[in-house]
C-alpha cells in the first residue's frame, strides 16, 4: 500500500505547533500590552515644569480645587491655571524660590507656562467637566486624591469601558453637592455608598447617557 | 426561502416627479445608475492614469518608508498651555458669540458669529435684528471660509516686490501731498456697492480735501441706469410682500440670490402658509427657472428680452379693463413687439386677477430689466392703488458710472486711481477694454483680497481686510443701522477701505473703532443718553433699535411715460435662428468674487445642480434644433457650444434645463477666473467677454454653433435617486380645503397599504427628550442655505470637481430638485424642491446591517453614528432607502484636493496620492473648523447626525443648572440645529416631538399636511413634511395641471 499522506506531511504537526505558538505569543502579547494599565497609562508621572505639590496646596494650606481649575463648574475643560493665578500669592510668597522661575519667566515674558498633560481622553471624545461636578460626581472618581499628591499622575485608565462602568451604575460614585470638592469624603457612618448613591441617582433623576452620541460627536 | 420585497406599483399614467432628463426618458444610463449604491466610478479604482498596479506599487513604497519611521508607538508628551494673563470673557473650551453685519449689495446683514478661543467659527444671522430674526444666506454662511482662505493676498505689492504697511503709509501720505496741491485733479476712486455710512462720511471728508477726485461705484451686477432713472428722489420703490394678496415677479428672482435676500424670503414665506384665510398667489415670468420661478402658482417662460413687451401688455390691458388710457404710453401706437406670443389668456388672465385684488396686488420687476420696464411697473403698481410698495431713503449718493470714469481716463483726465474692492479687469464690461485702460494710468493703487487679474501691473497692490477682520458699519435692507466688528486681527495685515480713506483724508490710521464710533456718535444722537453705554448696546445688539426709517407711501413717477417713449427698447426675437444670452448672477461664486471658495464651488447650483462649473443653460426645444439633445444624456460629457454676440465669442458646455425658454440662452457670470486660487483655477467659462456696457444684462442678436467638442460636469441632480417614490407631495389650495390631510394617502401610501412588520426588536427609546424634525415643504424655497450652514457647523469636506462627478460628495444635506409634468415632452415642468438629509428612522434599515455596531440608535431617537467604530463596510449606506449616507473615499480633510504633478503620471489628485504628498489642512483652514465635530478621516461613514453636539451642549447646561434638582429635560426651543438657524424661510424646525414638550415641532407634527417618506416601509422616520400647497387661479390657462397628480386624484375628496 503506498503511503496515504504525502512526505511532506510529515512536517505539518510542527509547523502547525509552531504557527499556534507565534500567534498565542502574539495574542498575548496584545492583550498584556492594550488591556491593561500598560496602555492606558495608570501611574503616568510626568515631570512638570515646575514641581507643584497639590499636597501642600490643598491639604496644608486649604486651597478649593476651584481657586485654581476657576472654570471647572463652567465649561467642559478644567482649565489649568494661568501664570496670573501662580502670581497673586507667588509675587509675595516664596518670591525667590528657585523652583519657581518658569512661572516668574513666564510672567515676565508672557510665554505661558506649558505643563505636561496627563489625564487625557482621546479627540473623539467629548468629556465635559462642568455635568459631573454639578451633578455629584466628585474629582476623586476619575483623578483620585490628588489632594495628597505630591507629583499628580493618573490614577485611573479613563477607559471607555471605565467611563461605562460608572455610566451603567453611577450609584458608585455619587456623592452630595457640597462633597464634590472634598476629596477626602466618605460616606458617614452607618451609610453607605451605594445606599447614598441610589437614593441621589432617584432625587436628583440622574441618568448618564450609554449611547454612543453621549460622548462622541 | 428568500423573499423578494415588492414596493407598491407606482400609479399608472398621471403626473411624474423627475430629477432629470435621464430619469424621464428612463435610459440605461439612468438605470444603471440607479440600481447601484455609487455611481459608476465611485465604488472602483480604476481612473486615470492610477491603475490597481500602480497603486499597489505606491502603496508598497509608503508602506515601506512608513516602516522605516517607526516612530509612532509612544504616546506623544502633549502639553497643556494657559494664557499668562487672563482675558476677558475668555473660558477655555466655550464659545463667545458677537455681533456684526456683513455688506451686502442689498444691504448689510446683521449677523452673530460663535468664535472659539479668539478664531471665528460660524457665522449666523442676528436673531435679535427684527427684519431677518436669526436668518442668513449661502454667502453668508460660506463668507467664514474666505477669511482662512490660504490663498489670500498676504503681501504688500509695490509694483509686484514684496513692501510693508510702513512703506505704503509713506507712499500714500506722498501722493496726497502732490494731490492736495490742485484739489484732488486726476484723482478717481472705483469702489464697490457698499451702503456703510461710514464709508460715505469718508467720502465726503476726502472730497471736501480733493474736491476735484470723481467717486465711481461699479458692481457688474447692479443696474445703473435704475440708479440714475428710478432713484434720481433719493428714494427708491422697494417691495413690501408680506402685504401683497397677488405678486407677478417679472425677471425678479426675489426668492433666490440674484435679487432677493433673507427679508424678501421671509416676507413671502410668511404669507404662504395655508392656514390662513388668503394666501399670497404668485406669478412669474421669466427665462430661465430660478427659485421664485419653482415657488410660483404659475410660471410663463419667455426671453429676458420679452419681458419689456409682457409689461407693455400687461399695462394695456390693465389700463383697457380699468378704463385707465393713461397706463399705455404709447396710447396704443406701438405694439410691443413682432412676437409676442405669449400663451393665450396668460396677459388677460393675469391683468384680470390683478385688477380684482386691486390695492393687495404688487408688480415687481428684476433688476436685470432696463428703467423703462420699470417705469411701467410702477405705473402698473400706481394705478391699482398697490399698497405692497412703500419708498425707502437711498442710503448713498451715486457717483459716476464707471463708463464715465473710462472716458475720464481715456480723456487722460485721471492720473491716479485707486480701486477699493472690485475686480474690474475681470468683471468691467469688455467694451470698455479696462485692463489696457488701467495700464494707461500712471498710479493705480489697488486694495484686494486677492491677487487677482486687476492686481497685475498696478503700482501698490494692498491685502484687503475680510469684513470679519474690520471695523465696519453699514445698513440693513430694512434700513436699520448695523454695527460691525471685528473678530479676529487681520490675518494677513490687510487695510480696510475706511483704513485707506481715513489715511487720505489726513487722519491717522484707525486703531480701534474710532471711524465708526464718529458716525454713530451722529446717528445716535436723537436717542440721547450716555454715549459709553448706547455704544456698547449698540455693539452688543449688533444694530441701533428704531433706526429703520418707516417706509413712506410709494412716490410716482412724473415723466415716467416720456422716459419710456424715449428709451423703451423692445428688441424682437424673431426667426429660429434668433438668440438672447443673458448673463446670471451664479448661485455659487456671485459675479466672481466667491470663486476661490470651495464650499460655495461645490454647492450645487439649486436649479440646475451643477458644481463646479458654470454652462450655457438651454431650452429642451432649443437643444433638440441645435441636435445636441442626446448628447446631453450620460454622466458626465456635455456638448461645446460656441456663443458669440457682435465679435467675441466663448465657447462653453450646454445644458439643458427643463423649463427655460426658447431662443434664449442663459450664462451665469463669475466663472473663469485668469488669476485665482486653487479653487477657482479652471473652474468653469469666463462669460464677461460678451458683457458690454451696452448690454450688461442680456443681448439679442446672439449666435450659437455646436463646436462637436465636449466638456465634463459635475452634476449632482441623478446623485442619491430614489427610484421617485412619491417623495414630494403637492396640492392645491381648494384640494386641501376640502382634504387637508390628503398627502397622507397618496400614491404607496393609499388608504389601504400594508406596512411592512419590523423583524428587529429595537432597544426602548424612552429617553427623556425625543429629538424630530418637520420641513415645511410649502416654505422651502430651495435655497441651500441649509447646505452650507451644514458644511460650516459639522466640518463637511469639499471632495473636488472629479469626486464629484464619480458621485462623492460629502454634503448631509442636499435639496433635491424635482421636476413634475404629465408627459416627457412638456415644456413647461413644475418644480418642487425638498431638503433630503437623515431621517433618523426609527426603524433604520442601516442599523440592521451594520456589523460592527458603528450605526445604532439612542434612547432619544437619534440615529447615531460612531465614527471609531466605522470599519467601512459602506452596508448601511447600501441599505439607506433615503440614500443620505456620504462615506469617506479619500482623507479629504488631510490631503490637498487640487491636482499634483507627479512625475511619470502627470497629474494626479492629491487625495490618490495619499502618503505621498504632504499631510494636513493649512492652518488657517484648521482655524475654521468646529471643535464640537469630529473630523472625519478616510474609510469612515458619516451623515447628519442632527446636530448632535448641540443637542449635547443642550443637555449638559440644563444638568448643570439642575444641579441637586431633577429638572434634567431639555425644556422646549432652546436651541436649534445648524440648518434650522440658517433657513430663512422657517421651513425647517427641530426640537423634542413628545406632544408634552410645548415644543414647536411637537404642535407641528400634528398639521394635517405632515406625511413620512416611504411609510409603507414601516421604516418610521423622525423627520416630517409638510406637503406643498400651490394657490393657482383656476382661470389660468393650465392652471388644472398645477399641483394635482392625476385626475383621479382630484376628483376624489369632492365625491
Amino acid at each position: 500500500m503506498a503511503n496515504f499522506f504525502p512526505r511532506w506531511s510529515n512536517f505539518l504537526p510542527i509547523k502547525l505547533f509552531i504557527c499556534a505558538c507565534v500567534l498565542g505569543g502574539v495574542l498575548t502579547g496584545l492583550v498584556w500590552y492594550y488591556f491593561t494599565p500598560k496602555y492606558t497609562r495608570v501611574g503616568y508621572r510626568p515631570i512638570q515644569p515646575v514641581p507643584f505639590p497639590h499636597s501642600l496646596h490643598v491639604t496644608q494650606l486649604g486651597m478649593d480645587c476651584r481657586y485654581c481649575h476657576s472654570f471647572v463648574e463652567v465649561a467642559a475643560h478644567s482649565n489649568v491655571p494661568n501664570t496670573q493665578t501662580c502670581m497673586n500669592c507667588h509675587s509675595q510668597v516664596q518670591k525667590d524660590n528657585p523652583k519657581l522661575l518658569p512661572v516668574r519667566q513666564s510672567w515676565t515674558s508672557g510665554q505661558p507656562v506649558e505643563w505636561v498633560q496627563i489625564h487625557k481622553t482621546p479627540d473623539y471624545a467629548y468629556f465635559n467637566h462642568s455635568v459631573h461636578v454639578n451633578r455629584g460626581i466628585s474629582c476623586y472618581s476619575c483623578h483620585g486624591q490628588i489632594n495628597h499628591m505630591d507629583v499628580v499622575g493618573e490614577k485611573q485608565p479613563l477607559s471607555m469601558s471605565w467611563c461605562l462602568s460608572c455610566h451603567r451604575e453611577p450609584e458608585a460614585h455619587l456623592r452630595p453637592e457640597a462633597q464634590v470638592f472634598n476629596l477626602d469624603w466618605t460616606p458617614p457612618a452607618g451609610q453607605n455608598q451605594k445606599d447614598i448613591g441610589l437614593a441621589l441617582k432617584k432625587q436628583w433623576n440622574v441618568n448618564p447617557p450609554e449611547n454612543c452620541a453621549g460622548c462622541h460627536r | 426561502m428568500k423573499t423578494i420585497f415588492h414596493h407598491p406599483p407606482e400609479p399608472e399614467g398621471g403626473k411624474k416627479y423627475w430629477r432629470s432628463l435621464d430619469e424621464l426618458a428612463g435610459t440605461p444610463e439612468f438605470r444603471t445608475l440607479l440600481e447601484r449604491e455609487f455611481p459608476q466610478g465611485a465604488a472602483e479604482f480604476n481612473d486615470d492614469g492610477l491603475s490597481r498596479r500602480n497603486f499597489l506599487k505606491l502603496m508598497g513604497a509608503s508602506t515601506a518608508l512608513a516602516g522605516l519611521g517607526l516612530s509612532g508607538c509612544h504616546r506623544p508628551e502633549m502639553h497643556l498651555v494657559p494664557f499668562t494673563k487672563s482675558a476677558e470673557w475668555a473660558i477655555p473650551g466655550k464659545p463667545l458669540f458677537y455681533a456684526t453685519s456683513m455688506p451686502g449689495r442689498r444691504g448689510a446683514l446683521p449677523l452673530i458669529v460663535t468664535t472659539h478661543d479668539g478664531r471665528p467659527t460660524k457665522v449666523d444671522g442676528n436673531p435679535m435684528h427684527p427684519v431677518t430674526q436669526g436668518a442668513s444666506d449661502v454667502f453668508a454662511q460660506a463668507s467664514i471660509l474666505n477669511l482662512y482662505d490660504p490663498d489670500r493676498s498676504r503681501a504688500f505689492l509695490n509694483s509686484g516686490q514684496v513692501s510693508d504697511s510702513d512703506h505704503f503709509s509713506a507712499s500714500l501720505d506722498k501722493i496726497a501731498a502732490n494731490l492736495a496741491a490742485n484739489g484732488g485733479a486726476g484723482l478717481a476712486f472705483l469702489v464697490e456697492h457698499d451702503n456703510s455710512p461710514t464709508r460715505e462720511r469718508l467720502r465726503g471728508e476726502v472730497l471736501k480735501k480733493f474736491p476735484n477726485a470723481a467717486w465711481c461705484v461699479y458692481d457688474p451686477l447692479v443696474n445703473d441706469e435704475l440708479a440714475r432713472v428710478l432713484e434720481a428722489g433719493g428714494a427708491r420703490n422697494a417691495p413690501r410682500i408680506e402685504k401683497a394678496d397677488v405678486i407677478l415677479a417679472l425677471d425678479c428672482d426675489f426668492l433666490g440670490c440674484d435679487e432677493g435676500d433673507v427679508e424678501t424670503s421671509r416676507a413671502f414665506a410668511v404669507r404662504r402658509s395655508p392656514e390662513q384665510k388668503t394666501v399670497n398667489r404668485l406669478y412669474v415670468v421669466e427665462n430661465r427657472y430660478t427659485l421664485t420661478g419653482g415657488v410660483a402658482d404659475h410660471r410663463l417662460r419667455c426671453p429676458a428680452s420679452q419681458i419689456g413687451a409682457f409689461a407693455l401688455a400687461l399695462a394695456r390691458e390693465i389700463g383697457r379693463l380699468t378704463g385707465n388710457g393713461g397706463l399705455d404710453p404709447f396710447g396704443g401706437a406701438r405694439e410691443p413687439s413682432v412676437n409676442t406670443n405669449f400663451v393665450a389668456g396668460w396677459v388677460e388672465k393675469t391683468a384680470q386677477d390683478l385688477v380684482a385684488h386691486k390695492g393687495r396686488g404688487l408688480v415687481m420687476a428684476g433688476s436685470r430689466q432696463p428703467a423703462a420696464v420699470h417705469l411701467l411697473v410702477q405705473s402698473i403698481n400706481a394705478a391699482l392703488g398697490n399698497e405692497a410698495v412703500a419708498a425707502m431713503p437711498v442710503a448713498t449718493k451715486p457717483g459716476i458710472t464707471i463708463g464715465e470714469l473710462a472716458r475720464n481716463i481715456t480723456d487722460k483726465k485721471v492720473n491716479t486711481l485707486f480701486i477699493l474692492g472690485g475686480n474690474p479687469v475681470y468683471n468691467a464690461p469688455a467694451d470698455l477694454e479696462w485692463a489696457a485702460l488701467q495700464k494707461s494710468l500712471p498710479v493705480v493703487i489697488r486694495v484686494g483680497m486677492y491677487e487677482d487679474e486687476t492686481s497685475a501691473g498696478c503700482n501698490w497692490h494692498v491685502p484687503a481686510a475680510h469684513y470679519l477682520e474690520a471695523w465696519h458699519d453699514g445698513l440693513a435692507s430694512d434700513g436699520s443701522y448695523l454695527s460691525g466688528q471685528p473678530m479676529i486681527l487681520p490675518l494677513f495685515g490687510g487695510w480696510s477701505d475706511s483704513d485707506i480713506l481715513a489715511r487720505l483724508a489726513g487722519l491717522p490710521k484707525p486703531a480701534g473703532p474710532e471711524l465708526i464710533q464718529e458716525t454713530f456718535r451722529a446717528r445716535a444722537r436723537a436717542t440721547g443718553g450716555d454715549f459709553a453705554a448706547a455704544w456698547n448696546k449698540f455693539l452688543h445688539d449688533g444694530f441701533l433699535e428704531n433706526s429703520a426709517p418707516a417706509p413712506k407711501p410709494a412716490a410716482g413717477v412724473a415723466d415716467g411715460g416720456a422716459y419710456i417713449r424715449d428709451n423703451a427698447n423692445l428688441p424682437t426675437l424673431s426667426g429660429e435662428d434668433a438668440f438672447e444670452v443673458v448673463f446670471i448672477s451664479s448661485a455659487s461664486v456671485d459675479d466672481g468674487r466667491y470663486a476661490n471658495n470651495s464650499w460655495l464651488q461645490e454647492l450645487p447650483d439649486p436649479v440646475t445642480k451643477l458644481t463646479w462649473d458654470n454652462a450655457a443653460l438651454i431650452s429642451p426645444a432649443t437643444a433638440r434644433k441645435l441636435g445636441i439633445e442626446s448628447k446631453s444624456f450620460g454622466q458626465k460629457d456635455f456638448p461645446v457650444v460656441e456663443v458669440s454676440v457682435g465679435n467675441s465669442k466663448i465657447e462653453i458646455a450646454a445644458l439643458i434645463a427643463p423649463g427655460h425658454a426658447d431662443h434664449s440662452i442663459s450664462i451665469p457670470l463669475g466663472y473663469g477666473r485668469k488669476v485665482t486660487g486653487w479653487v477657482g483655477a479652471g473652474a468653469g467659462v469666463d462669460a464677461y467677454p460678451l458683457r458690454t456696457s451696452a448690454t450688461p444684462y442680456f443681448a439679442v442678436g446672439a449666435k450659437v454653433r455646436v463646436t462637436g467638442g465636449s466638456y465634463p460636469l459635475a452634476l449632482t441632480q441623478d446623485h442619491h435617486t430614489m427610484e421617485g417614490r412619491a417623495l414630494v407631495r403637492e396640492g392645491t389650495i381648494s384640494h386641501y380645503r376640502e382634504k387637508p390631510d390628503f398627502a397622507k394617502t397618496m400614491w404607496m401610501d393609499a388608504e389601504n397599504a400594508v406596512r411592512n412588520p419590523s423583524l428587529y426588536s429595537h432597544p426602548p427609546m424612552n429617553g427623556l427628550n425625543q429629538w424630530g424634525m418637520v420641513i415645511d415643504l410649502n416654505k422651502c424655497t430651495g435655497c441651500n442655505a441649509c447646505v452650507v450652514a451644514c458644511q460650516a457647523e459639522n466640518n463637511i469636506p469639499i471632495v473636488g470637481k472629479e469626486q464629484v462627478i464619480n458621485g462623492r460628495e460629502m454634503h448631509w444635506i442636499r435639496n433635491d430638485r424635482y421636476f413634475a409634468s404629465w408627459d416627457s415632452l412638456d415644456d413647461d415642468p413644475e418644480m418642487v424642491m425638498e431638503p433630503m438629509l437623515c431621517q433618523h428612522c426609527e426603524n433604520a434599515p442601516c442599523e440592521t446591517v451594520c456589523p460592527v455596531n458603528a450605526t445604532v440608535h439612542s434612547d432619544e431617537g437619534l440615529n447615531v453614528m460612531a465614527y471609531n467604530r466605522c470599519i467601512g463596510t459602506r452596508y448601511c449606506s447600501n441599505n439607506c432607502p433615503f440614500k443620505v449616507r456620504r462615506f469617506n473615499f479619500f482623507d479629504y480633510q488631510q490631503r490637498p484636493v487640487a491636482a499634483q504633478d507627479v512625475p511619470f503620471f502627470g497629474k494626479v489628485s492629491g487625495l490618490k496620492l495619499g502618503p505621498l504628498t504632504e499631510k494636513g489642512s493649512p492652518d488657517t483652514l484648521k482655524m475654521q473648523k468646529n471643535p464640537n465635530v469630529t473630523v472625519r478621516m478616510r474609510g469612515i461613514m458619516e451623515k447628519c447626525t442632527f446636530c448632535v453636539q448641540r443637542i449635547e451642549e443642550a443637555k449638559i447646561a440644563q444638568r448643570v443648572k439642575a444641579r441637586d434638582s431633577d429638572k434634567v429635560r431639555v425644556p422646549a426651543d432652546v436651541f436649534q440645529v445648524a440648518c434650522q438657524q440658517a433657513c430663512p424661510a422657517e421651513a425647517i424646525v427641530f426640537g423634542d416631538i413628545l406632544p408634552d414638550s410645548g415644543s414647536k415641532v411637537s404642535r407641528l407634527r400634528q398639521d394635517p399636511r405632515g406625511y413620512t417618506l416611504l411609510d409603507y416601509l414601516n421604516v418610521n422616520s423622525r423627520i416630517t413634511y409638510l406637503a406643498k400647497i400651490r394657490n393657482p387661479n383656476m382661470e389660468m390657462p393650465g392652471a388644472d395641471k398645477v399641483a394635482t397628480f392625476d385626475a383621479a386624484q382630484e376628483e376624489k375628496p369632492k365625491g
